[in-house]
């Protein structure tokens, strides 16, 4: 009796050891950005906001003052660019690779598959050049338009996992009302993937919302996002650890809130013998 | 079934195009160009045209001024240590190695561990702890960084010596004397996220007759993994192990934000000194020459990994293999 709930007891036992220094972290992470002095190293002795206060208070920042709302606003037009472009042509392959019979089309969905193992951070030298000649460099919908060229390959398997969901019999029936290729898609799919076009938007938004190295390297120091404030803080000599804890918790919230919507999309996309590859 | 208005010539036209246009949405070939071309051409634009630019640089000193000097094989052959050689490279290698080979088996082992161990809890804890695990990969990667660089700060004001100092234990310089172990450790975290979903997804597929057998035959939970769980994973374990192998030859951006490539190259892998050669020290054409590199060295990875898969296997929707 005692061994058997002894021996049910280890897996928590060892689930809770192995999380444990990485629960500590984030606990400690949260509570350092409400806590105004800290004891024990983890426990605020007062609560409160003021680390917040970049909400309403421009930040210093070397001789310059920028807000938060100025990194916000630019993250946002980033993400929503980047969310926008890699919608527009992942709905428009999506469909294609879902329903049209056309010559290297395995070819093209495995490319896509390869290409999504590539981590885009390692053309960064040539896309710094390239962007230079077409004189897109250092601004902000010219690297949004790169970044939103790393998720067109999963973007483009979601979207055909969401079209191949659909019956044929609605678009046959269109097409013998005499509606071309282009008006199926427009007038008849568009509306019956609304969850799908939300899903691959999230997610293009998501990813140029996350990124740290584009808008790094691609855009000037003088256009800040919430990404590389955040990291020119971190660079300072004196770094006030409540301060950009609050602030990360503010960056990281709206994305947090979008991946549960995007989850039970993600389930759909088979990548590499597992569902739901990010 | 291509376009099929022009087979009914007499009918008439319910959606309402003017013939011309009609005539042209209706080719079968414009249409298909209008649906696949947009991502055929993004995809040329920025996958090969930065491989090419890439591959082009790498034969110039491009420097800040950024203008192209061809120099033939002088950056190839001062990273092979031929003539001029670059004294940082052999300790950039062995850094890629021990991080590879250090946070492959954390990923693969830790993400295996996780996913059978959160199998056999009750479902609401499971997917609490696999919630938990997953957290790297919701957040930004600034925002992880900067998790890991706090945590593991050497003042009293890092979260890790905040608590040793607390407990009455000396401070611990973690960035200065274990920086590899963290930068693995954080990498290895961020695989385990996905690994450990792509494993439980796996697991979920198992049909319940062969663990339930095996259970009223009398075999332990460990036996259970080992003989019967293990090997109906060999296809996810094969895929993330490839995946993962990739990721982390080509990833840089958490080491950049941990460590920075510090304390004296000691995290210094090759593809963020590639990064650090071009975008620190402008020196471009030498960075290409050590991307041009990597890229090879992904072209066979992908080669290999595409000849042990096959690519109908890749598309194929199937999990596990019975």
């Amino acid at each position: 009796m005692v061994i058997k709930r002894v021996t049910k007891a280890i897996p928590y036992i060892l689930l809770l050891l192995i999380a444990a220094p990485f629960l500590t972290m984030y606990i400690g992470f949260f509570l350092r950005a409400f806590g105004e002095r800290m004891v024990l190293g983890v426990i605020p002795e007062r609560w409160g906001v003021n680390n917040f206060r970049f909400l309403w208070q421009p930040i210093a920042w070397g001789l310059e003052k920028t807000t938060m709302w100025a990194a916000l606003g630019n993250t946002m037009l980033f993400a929503t660019v980047s969310g926008f472009i890699v919608t527009v042509i992942c709905m428009l392959a999506g469909y294609a690779l879902s329903r049209i019979e056309f010559r290297g089309k395995t070819f093209f969905l495995v490319l896509q598959l390869i290409l999504h193992a590539v981590p885009g951070q390692i053309l960064l030298i040539g896309i710094f050049f390239l962007l230079l000649y077409i004189r897109l460099l250092h601004q902000i919908p010219g690297v949004a338009l790169a970044r939103a060229a790393l998720e067109i390959p999963l973007g483009i398997w979601m979207a055909k996992g969401f079209f191949d969901g659909i019956p044929w019999d609605v678009e046959r029936a269109a097409m013998i009302d005499g509606c071309t290729r282009f008006q199926v898609w427009y007038k008849i799919f568009l509306p019956l993937v609304k969850p799908g076009i939300a899903a691959v938007f999230i997610w293009g938004f998501l990813f140029a919302w996350h990124d740290f190295i584009y808008v790094y390297t691609l855009l000037p120091g003088t256009i800040k996002l919430m990404a590389t404030l955040i990291q020119s803080l971190l660079a300072t000599e004196v770094v006030d650890y409540g301060y950009l804890a609050a602030m990360s918790l503010v960056y990281s919230l709206p994305p947090l809130i979008l991946f549960i919507f995007l989850q039970r999309a993600l389930l759909k996309v088979p990548i590499f013998g597992g569902k739901g590859a990010v | 079934m291509a376009s099929s208005s022009s087979k009914w010539p007499g009918r008439p036209d319910k959606a309402g195009l003017p013939f011309q246009v009609r005539k042209i949405l209706g080719n079968r070939r414009i249409s298909l160009s209008i649906f696949i071309g947009p991502s055929v051409g993004l995809v040329f634009l920025f996958y090969f045209i930065p491989v090419i630019l890439t591959f082009l640089i790498a034969f110039t000193d491009m420097d800040r001024t950024l203008t192209w000097r061809f120099t033939g094989f002088d950056n190839f052959s001062r990273l092979l240590g031929i003539g001029v050689r670059d004294p940082i490279i052999p300790r950039v290698l062995l850094n890629t190695i021990i991080y590879t080979l250090g946070a492959l088996p954390v990923t693969i082992i830790g993400g295996l561990f996780i996913a059978i161990l959160s199998m056999r809890v009750r479902a609401g804890v499971g997917l609490f702890f696999r919630t938990v695990f997953f957290i790297p990969r919701a957040i930004p990667p600034v925002v992880y960084g900067f998790l890991w660089a706090w945590a593991f700060e050497g003042t009293r004001y890092g979260l890790f010596n905040a608590i040793r100092a607390a407990l009455g234990l000396p401070i611990v310089q973690w960035l200065i004397h274990y920086p590899m172990i963290i930068v693995i450790l954080a990498n290895g975290l961020l695989g385990i996220s996905l690994a450990m979903l792509v494993f439980s997804s796996a697991i979920a597929t198992i049909p319940q007759e062969l663990t339930r057998a095996a259970e009223v035959d009398g075999a332990s939970a460990t036996q259970i993994a080992r003989y019967i769980i293990l090997p109906l994973l060999k296809w996810p374990i094969l895929t993330m192990t490839a995946w993962h192998l990739m990721s982390f030859l080509n990833s840089y951006v958490y080491i950049m934000l941990i460590t920075g490539g510090g304390p004296y190259y000691a995290t210094e892998v090759w593809s963020l000194y590639a990064y650090h050669v071009a975008f620190t020290q402008y020196r471009y054409g030498y960075g290409a020459s050590l991307t041009a590199l990597l890229v090879v060295v992904n072209v066979i990875l992908l080669l290999l990994v595409l000849r042990a898969f096959g690519m109908q296997r890749m598309l194929a929707r199937g999990k596990i293999e019975m």
